[in-house]
């Protein structure tokens, strides 16, 4: 499982991660639009650094988390995770549903609002890169090492010294290490990062799981509900035809 | 006046409105004629087309459940409506997913593609096998008025209970999984509609829903075909339906005070509000009004209290599927027109075919007349034209697509010129014009563009003070800049402030206090004007003001600038010639005068009036890869 | 007036012109309806499909038809009908005009050849009228709308000429591109509502009249003794049932 760490007190807001992201993927250049949103991120920039105050820098982009919302949403499986801990995406698959879009705790997925064919558009962890032994074009161009890449153990390690070696510098908390089941985009910082979602404080358990009891009771309810229709249907039945007298043909139903 | 006339009429008119939002709609994409946004994917068509559809078209399996299963045979009048009823429902259904999807040629993946851990990969193929269903229930009645067909109509009669049973147990499953969708986003949807029994809550309330639908469709027919109402039918659905409202009022609250949310209840927010509204004209009001046995058959309130409760189902499905999630990045959405518009398009269509196939076939058992399509009634004449309609069959026909037509154009007429062009138009950006003595321009280098004396503006309008005259604006320490440098792109608008750029520590490291005042809200009406900082920017004494931030496309903009002065000078010169197209865009528009600062192709050196293909491009500016911020970027 | 012009140019002109297609498109199903209802009604429901073809496409393409018995009405038809079809849709402004408010073009005519072409229908929509006007015949045909027509079909030609050509004065031009473009869409804005039509509906008329020639068993054999013909011309099929009106008639006929 390979993972992102960010530390935002090293991080300068150069965006020359941004930059080679849009350079690797030949995203287009930004134009401000009524549907993009203000945190920088968009169907052509994958990536983005958001500005805090007093020169605080926080980069924002697809957390891949070890059990994505986004994946178990996908209605065709145009999402996946893959072995590696990218989420990618299958653009010959998608219906554009755009329920990954609602599921994302984070907001991350982004769309094409002005293409007639319109396609998802997130981080992918750049895993040809990846698989290719590379590290991803963002990690590769950052000039002062604030995001890194690596392993996921490794690096939550490297977390954790760090926080343990400079207390004073960073609030005690590595971020993704267990939020939603944890994700591979690990962040440590001096400030907050609840803007990140929203200001939302997400639990630790995994989202998918919410929606597996209920998935999981499908088959019962259906094979129940059959069952208890049929079953239903029998008993009225059996009932008529005891109360009726012989000879009767009065509940012959056959005008439908 | 005649009510069905009328009626049909009002349908076929927002039919033909609908035709023309939705050809923008496939053109232009889905940015432009809806109001959703990367903070809110999904809208009204989710909201009301597809959750709230399915629960409306519940009605077919509560009634098939009724007389089939539980053999209540006194309904026995209103399965046949209801059946249809939900077909249609269905069908209409699949219709508004089309205009929703982005992709909705790419809808059948979901037999290929699977996903059993997505809940809209149940609801997906639930639908489709319920539609399936349906069809197979319903097929036997039109199927009475085709002898040949009897065998299949026999056949499909012996597995009506079958088929009774699999459409309860499928509707029961996609009703509650509509309500699972939002299992996955604990974090979005306000605390006092999350519940983990959400679906379970969205199964009862289609009951409700269902039996709401079926006495206002049954009013409404009646009112409109002028039938006899089944009031003492209505009655009995309403007294049942009491008890099923009870037991959604029992859980929903149950629910809240098994998770602690009682609290909110109390609360300010709209939120709350709308949780009141909600459940009041859901449930509260029409239990406490059918308890009343002299209301429960009062024809005003047969009316009324179907009326208020699938409204407020409605708005629930419409709640729970994005107005009431905590809202990302602070945007507010409320549906655009074209939105509206497309959903009311749907029902209408659905509600035409409804109406057809009760005249058609037999959906009752006194089959509705419409009055304009007896044989007896004499042809009318066309006013205008003096000529005869033909049978009323054809006068109907040519009356009701001349509606829809008329319809078409007035809302293609209506649409604004930025539904129709801003979107679907690729970003192509602008290249600046070269030259000096006579410029070159051709901003997307196709080879095609207007030979502009540069050197002759300058002297006829005054020399070194005419600049100011087109180079309105200037980026710093510059005082002739090109057009290309705001004007990015060809045809949509650009950024000509970038925000990133003057925040960011590689640019002017601004702190946000710098330019925005505190405690103020953070946008550019409240942050401080350009020209406190750069007092170079805007050229003194130039004619053209600058608004905001956002530049228009470049060819608008040379458009605007020429034209404008064009045909000022026109008026004062005596000089009528002067605002033509043909002025600039010449013969094939590539006439480039031997002064031209271009190098022209070989081939092409010796004729004139050629196409001057580019040879090479040549510019100082840098691609540009940031997001934003160029044009700061650019001068220095 | 310049934003009348816009306002004609823009949403105006988007009405007027969907309004033609789709009027168009309704006229051309309402007429298939039509026929096919009246087939339905016939006894005698055999069509002549092929010479039905034939004889549409002779009309389609009147040279050889009109040279032979008209050749200076076919001549001056044929010129105004080229004329009418290609300026309006290939000079080189108005292809500017859809470039920029649809954003795709197509191919343009040369300037000179595109003044010829509007000279000439000038020139042969008046000789049209006048011949309809002088000629007794004619004006028996005629309704209103024939006269009206080939001089409202002018006018655009008329004030578009003169905006591109001659030097008159601004206001002057301003009101000429106003009368050019309100002109033009009032044309077609009643395309599909009057004979003009024909436009779209030239492949059906010969099978129009083909079956209303048949409607009641027989009329067909009624009509063609009444215009004296000795037996049916080559491209009508006999029908093959004789009905006992029929049968009378003849007996009828050959008694006298």
């Amino acid at each position: 499982m390979k993972a992102i760490l960010t530390d935002t007190t090293k991080c300068i807001g150069c965006r020359e991660c941004v930059i080679a992201c849009k350079k690797t993927y030949n995203l287009e250049e930004e134009v401000p639009r009524r549907w993009s949103s203000d945190d920088g991120l968009s169907s052509r920039n994958w990536t983005s650094i958001i500005q805090k105050p007093e020169g605080k820098f926080i980069r924002k982009q697809c957390r891949h988390c070890l059990q994505p919302a986004c994946v178990s949403a996908c209605p065709v499986g145009a999402l996946r995770k893959t072995s590696e801990g990218a989420v990618i995406y299958d653009s010959k698959k998608c219906i554009g549903c755009r329920y990954c879009m609602m599921a994302c705790p984070y907001g991350i997925p982004r769309y094409d609002w002005d293409q007639p064919v319109p396609y998802v558009r997130k981080c992918i962890l750049c895993y040809d890169r990846i698989t290719q032994g590379k590290q991803p074009a963002c990690t590769e161009a950052c000039p002062t090492e604030a995001t890194i890449f690596g392993d996921r153990q490794e690096l939550l390690g490297e977390a954790h010294r760090r926080l343990k070696e400079t207390p004073d510098k960073y609030i005690d908390r590595v971020w993704g290490e267990k939020e939603v089941g944890g994700t591979q985009v690990l962040y440590i910082s001096d400030i907050d990062l609840s803007c990140l979602t929203y200001g939302r404080p997400l639990g630790e358990k995994p989202l998918p799981t919410r929606t597996a009891t209920a998935m999981n009771a499908v088959p019962y309810t259906f094979v129940g509900m059959s069952a208890t229709m049929a079953g239903i249907s029998w008993i009225i039945g059996r009932r008529m035809k005891i109360q009726e007298k012989p000879g009767d043909d009065q509940r012959e139903d056959n005008d439908e | 006046m005649n009510r069905i006339y009328t009626f049909k009429t009002i349908l076929w008119t927002i039919l033909g409105f609908g035709a023309a939002v939705g050809t923008a709609r496939f053109i232009y994409g889905l940015g432009v004629t809806t109001n959703l946004s990367d903070s809110v994917p999904w809208g009204l068509w989710i909201g009301f087309d597809v959750m709230g559809g399915v629960a409306l078209a519940a009605g077919g399996f509560i009634l098939t459940a009724t007389v089939y299963i539980f053999r209540l045979e006194k309904f026995h009048g209103i399965v046949r409506p209801a059946v249809l009823t939900a077909f249609l429902g269905y069908i209409a259904v699949a219709v508004g997913l089309l205009f929703d999807l982005g992709l909705p040629w790419n809808i059948w993946h979901m037999i290929i593609f699977w996903n059993p851990h997505s809940p809209l990969f149940e609801v997906g193929w639930c639908v489709m096998l319920y539609l399936t269903v349906l069809l197979l229930e319903f097929f036997p009645i039109p199927a009475e008025e085709f002898s040949k067909l009897n065998k299949l109509r026999n056949f499909l009669l012996k597995l009506r209970l079958p088929l009774v049973i699999a459409g309860i147990a499928l509707s029961t499953l996609h009703q509650s999984s509509l309500g699972s969708l939002f299992l996955i986003m604990p974090y979005n949807v306000h605390p006092l509609w999350y519940s983990p029994i959400l679906p379970v809550l969205f199964f009862i309330s289609a009951i409700t829903l269902g039996l709401m639908m079926v006495s206002f469709e049954s009013k409404f027919t009646s009112w409109l075909y002028r039938r006899e109402t089944e009031t003492d039918l209505l009655a009995k659905l309403c007294s049942a339906a009491r008890w099923v409202f009870l037991i959604y009022i029992i859980v929903r609250f149950g629910d809240l005070a098994f998770r602690g949310q009682l609290g909110h209840l109390g609360g300010g927010e709209w939120q709350v509000v709308m949780f009141w509204v909600e459940i009041a004209i859901t449930a509260l009001i029409p239990v406490i009004l059918l308890s009343i046995p002299k209301i429960r058959i009062a024809p005003v309130w047969q009316w009324i209290i179907p009326m208020m409760s699938i409204f407020g189902i409605v708005l629930n499905r419409i709640n729970v599927g994005g107005l009431v999630h905590i809202n990302r990045g602070n945007t507010l959405y409320l549906p655009s027109l074209t939105e509206i518009t497309i959903s009311a398009s749907v029902v209408a269509g659905a509600a035409l075919v409804f109406l057809y196939m009760v005249e058609r076939y037999k959906i009752w058992e006194k089959r509705p007349a419409d009055p304009n399509t007896d044989p007896t009634k004499i042809p009318e004449f066309d006013f205008a034209s003096r000529t005869s309609l033909g049978t009323p069959e054809v006068a109907l026909r040519t009356k009701y697509s001349l509606a829809f037509i008329l319809a078409a154009a007035v809302g293609f007429a209506l649409l604004s010129t930025e539904n129709l062009s801003s979107a679907g138009t690729e970003s192509s950006p602008a290249k600046e014009a070269r030259g000096w003595e006579t410029m070159w321009i051709d901003g997307d280098l196709d080879g095609e563009g207007t030979a502009f004396p540069h050197a002759k503006h300058i002297d006829n309008n005054g020399k070194e003070k005419s600049c100011v005259l087109c180079h309105h604006m200037n980026l710093p320490l510059d005082n002739s800049s090109q057009c290309s440098a705001c004007h990015r792109d060809m045809y949509l608008l650009s950024d000509a402030f970038g925000h990133d750029r003057h925040a960011s520590a590689s640019g002017a490291g601004l702190k946000c206090f710098d330019c925005h005042k505190k405690d103020l809200t953070k946008n550019a009406d409240t942050a401080k004007p350009c020209k406190d900082c750069h007092g170079d920017l805007v050229a003194e004494g130039s004619t053209i003001t600058v608004e905001n931030y956002r530049t228009i496309g470049y060819v608008e903009s040379m458009h605007r600038l020429c034209i404008g002065c064009h045909s000022q000078k026109a008026d004062s010169l005596e000089k009528p010639d002067l605002p033509r197209c043909a002025n600039c865009h010449k013969e094939k528009r590539t006439i480039i005068s031997p002064d031209a600062g271009v190098h022209p192709h070989q081939y092409g050196a010796e004729k004139d009036n050629v196409i001057f293909p580019i040879v090479s491009y040549n510019s100082e500016q840098p691609p540009d890869t940031t997001n934003t911020g160029s044009a700061v970027e650019n001068s220095r | 007036m310049q934003a009348w012009i816009e306002f004609g140019q823009g949403p105006l002109f988007r009405l007027c012109f969907v309004l033609m297609i789709l009027g168009l498109i309704r006229i051309f199903i309402l007429t298939i309806i039509g026929m096919v209802e009246a087939l339905n009604r016939n006894t005698d429901k055999i069509v002549p499909y092929r010479d039905l073809i034939q004889k549409t496409l002779m009309w389609l393409f009147p040279i050889k038809h009109l040279w032979t018995k008209r050749p200076f009405y076919g001549l001056i038809s044929v010129l105004f009908h080229v004329g009418l079809l290609i300026v309006p849709l290939f000079l080189a402004a108005h292809v500017l005009m859809w470039k920029n408010s649809v954003g795709f073009a197509w191919f343009s005519i040369p300037r000179g050849l595109a003044d010829w072409l509007t000279i000439i229908v000038i020139v042969t929509g008046i000789v049209l009228f006048l011949m309809r006007a002088s000629s007794k015949a004619g004006r028996a045909l005629s309704r209103k709308q024939d006269y009206i027509w080939p001089l409202l079909l002018v006018v655009p030609f008329i004030t578009g000429y003169i905006c591109s050509n001659s030097a008159i004065g601004p206001a002057a031009y301003q009101l000429m591109m106003m009368v050019h473009v309100y002109s033009a869409n009032l044309i077609m804005l009643m395309i599909p509502f009057t004979k003009i039509a024909h436009c779209i509906l030239v492949p059906l008329s010969q099978l129009v009249t083909a079956i209303s020639w048949k409607f009641p068993a027989g009329a067909g054999d009624m009509v063609i003794e009444t215009l004296g013909y000795k037996e049916y011309p080559t491209w009508v099929k006999k029908p093959r049932l004789e009905t006992p009106v029929e049968l009378k008639v003849k007996e009828e006929i050959n008694a006298e």
